[in-house]
């Protein structure tokens, strides 16, 4: 009995597995647009997305940008299409504190698509800086062969929010505008 | 007889055995009940039931208890050997001997079930069509081959094969998988945000995709009901011409991380272990009925669009309380909703043995009536005969 139960065990150690599946497709945005409607422009998919509980900033993101679910590293995440090739990804991120300054972000960015850092004289020309509802954005946009970072830093109550869209060089060229005008929907939650 | 062989059929057969074992049953679930305020009813059923040492904490005491392989075992052993040495084919004893069969059904059905049974989670959007559940424990490393455009190839290593860490090797792998740290339970932040602690410091940093500006730290193992470890590891993937460089994987961490080798391109990711079903489930709506004017839950469903590729099932159906979907030896309850955001939790459960106490309680059932209904013949019979002389 007793080697009944041992050798029986041991079949319920996991193997490794292999398999072929058909490529996943991102979950489809209706989930996370059960939210509270936020009076937005048409061409936005209506999500108001509450982030954390408490003080966190809301956004309504374009339709045709796909909802992933958040982790604990990201507030919010999407999947933006591209023409035949895979999806961009947009992540939102917030952490106390400055986390460092904005020179030591974007150089961290930088390296992410493998550019080497810049200076601060060089990043002081390379941001550009608006506001909206109250917030201030430094947006950074630079791109190597292949790959391009489309990023925003928005300090907001003691934490630093970090936007960044990153995929195809091409592709993000089209995306730009729809990411400025995402940008333009970020709003204290306060904010009607 | 060998003096030997009749101790041991002697201590196999023996009722005082019986009690013994039935008195360690009660204090193990006795002292299992108590557990489970810490450690959850998962971790009990491991540790106390599916073990054949069983360690009771109390207080700052661990007592060794006889764990519930060990106890239904020998209870097993025990039985079998007494059917065994006293069987007698007689008619009147068929009562008591299908009564102790099913008995042995029963325990050998909780064995099966205890080694084969699949306990999984399916949470599906309004929607959203899935063809696999998802542990509701367990992880693997997937490193998934996205060249094709249209099919992913995956090798899915589960966690406990990283937690020896161990060097996988695998033919569909043009390299190896070597794990440098895997943390069971973990928590992770920005790197240059947090100063590391003196157990994140110890935490090797990965040299490849997101993880270098990662801090990990490492965390004790929950066993709450409603927590999750979530496992953080640090692998290196070595090829013919040497290290392809490390990365952390964690389901933390939301973005993909990718890496081309010898012309593919390849998805590594540590997550909730899959198990992919032949056929796949659509969620058509959720409903979440409550009584008219309060907040009391009256009502959870699901009506989902089954299909399998084949076209051979092509169907609604309705996944309610009390009503599953059993399907394919799978068997789908309705487990979680969420009807706000339109997601369904569906618990998915494969137990090929799930038949076993079902006969063996019919087996009992007939077995005790049979036997009831033999001794209360004899007693008539008995007492007819006693009358008969009474009156001669």
């Amino acid at each position: 009995m007793a080697a009944v139960c041992f050798s029986a065990s041991g079949c319920r150690d996991p193997e490794v597995t292999t398999y072929r599946v058909s490529k996943e497709t991102p979950p489809a945005a209706s989930a996370a647009a059960k939210g509270p409607a936020a009076a937005g422009p048409t061409t936005m998919a209506n999500t108001t997305v509450p982030t954390t509980d408490g003080e966190s900033l809301t956004w309504t993101a374009p339709a045709h940008w796909q909802a992933k679910p958040a982790t604990a590293m990201r507030k919010g995440s999407y999947a933006v299409p591209t023409d035949g090739g895979p999806p961009a990804d947009l992540s939102i991120t917030a952490f106390p504190g400055d986390v460092g300054g904005e020179p030591a972000n974007i150089n961290r960015w930088r390296g992410q698509i493998q550019l080497a850092p810049a200076s601060d004289a060089d990043l002081a020309t390379a941001i550009t800086r608006f506001e909206n509802s109250g917030l201030t954005f430094a947006v950074v946009d630079f791109e190597n062969a292949q790959q391009r970072v489309l990023g925003a830093i928005i300090p907001f109550r003691g934490s630093t929010w970090f936007v960044k869209l990153t995929g195809p060089a091409t592709e993000l060229t089209k995306e730009k505008p729809a990411f400025l005008a995402f940008l333009k929907t970020v709003k204290p939650p306060s904010t009607p | 007889m060998n003096p030997l062989v009749r101790s041991v059929r002697d201590f196999c057969v023996s009722l005082r055995l019986t009690v013994i074992l039935l008195a360690l049953s009660l204090i193990l679930v006795f002292a299992s009940t108590l557990a489970q305020v810490d450690l959850g009813i998962y971790a009990v059923q491991e540790e106390f039931y599916r073990s054949f040492v069983a360690i009771w904490q109390v207080g700052g005491i661990f007592i060794p208890l006889p764990g519930g392989y060990l106890v239904g075992g020998l209870l097993l052993i025990n039985l079998l050997s007494a059917h065994i040495y006293r069987l007698k084919l007689e008619w009147r004893k068929a009562g008591i001997q299908l009564t102790h069969s099913g008995l042995i059904v029963l325990l050998l059905g909780e064995l099966f079930t205890g080694l084969w049974q699949e306990d999984f989670q399916m949470t599906i959007s309004e929607g959203e069509t899935k063809n696999y559940s998802e542990s509701f424990r367990l992880y693997e490393l997937a490193i998934i081959d996205t060249t094709d455009p249209k099919m992913d190839e995956v090798v899915a290593i589960p966690d406990s094969k990283l937690a020896g860490a161990a060097l996988v090797q695998h033919p569909k792998l043009p390299f190896r998988v070597a794990t440098k740290a895997y943390y069971p339970n973990t928590t992770l932040a920005r790197r240059d945000a947090a100063a590391l602690s003196p157990a994140a410091a110890a935490v090797p940093v990965a040299t490849r995709g997101v993880g270098s500006s990662v801090a990990v730290t490492p965390l004790p193992l929950t066993y709450k009901m409603n927590e999750m470890n979530v496992p953080s590891a640090v692998v290196e993937l070595i090829g013919d011409e040497g290290s392809l460089g490390s990365w952390l994987v964690s389901p933390h961490l939301g973005a993909p991380q990718t890496l081309s080798h010898a012309g593919r391109t390849w998805r590594v990711e540590l997550r909730i272990a899959r198990a992919y079903k032949p056929f796949s489930l659509q969620l058509l709506k959720v409903t979440h009925d409550i009584y008219v004017g309060t907040d009391l839950p009256k009502n959870f469903s699901s009506r989902i669009k089954l299909t399998t590729p084949d076209g051979r099932d092509d169907r609604e159906v309705l996944i309610y309380m009390n009503n599953p979907l059993r399907y394919g030896g799978y068997t789908f309850f309705q487990y979680q909703m969420d009807s706000s955001r339109g997601q369904t939790g569906l618990q998915v459960v494969r137990n090929p043995s799930w038949l076993l106490p079902y006969i063996a309680c019919i087996m009992m059932t007939f077995g005790l009536l049979l036997q009831f209904g033999l001794s209360l013949r004899a007693f008539i019979a008995k007492r007819r005969a006693t009358a008969k002389s009474v009156v001669v």
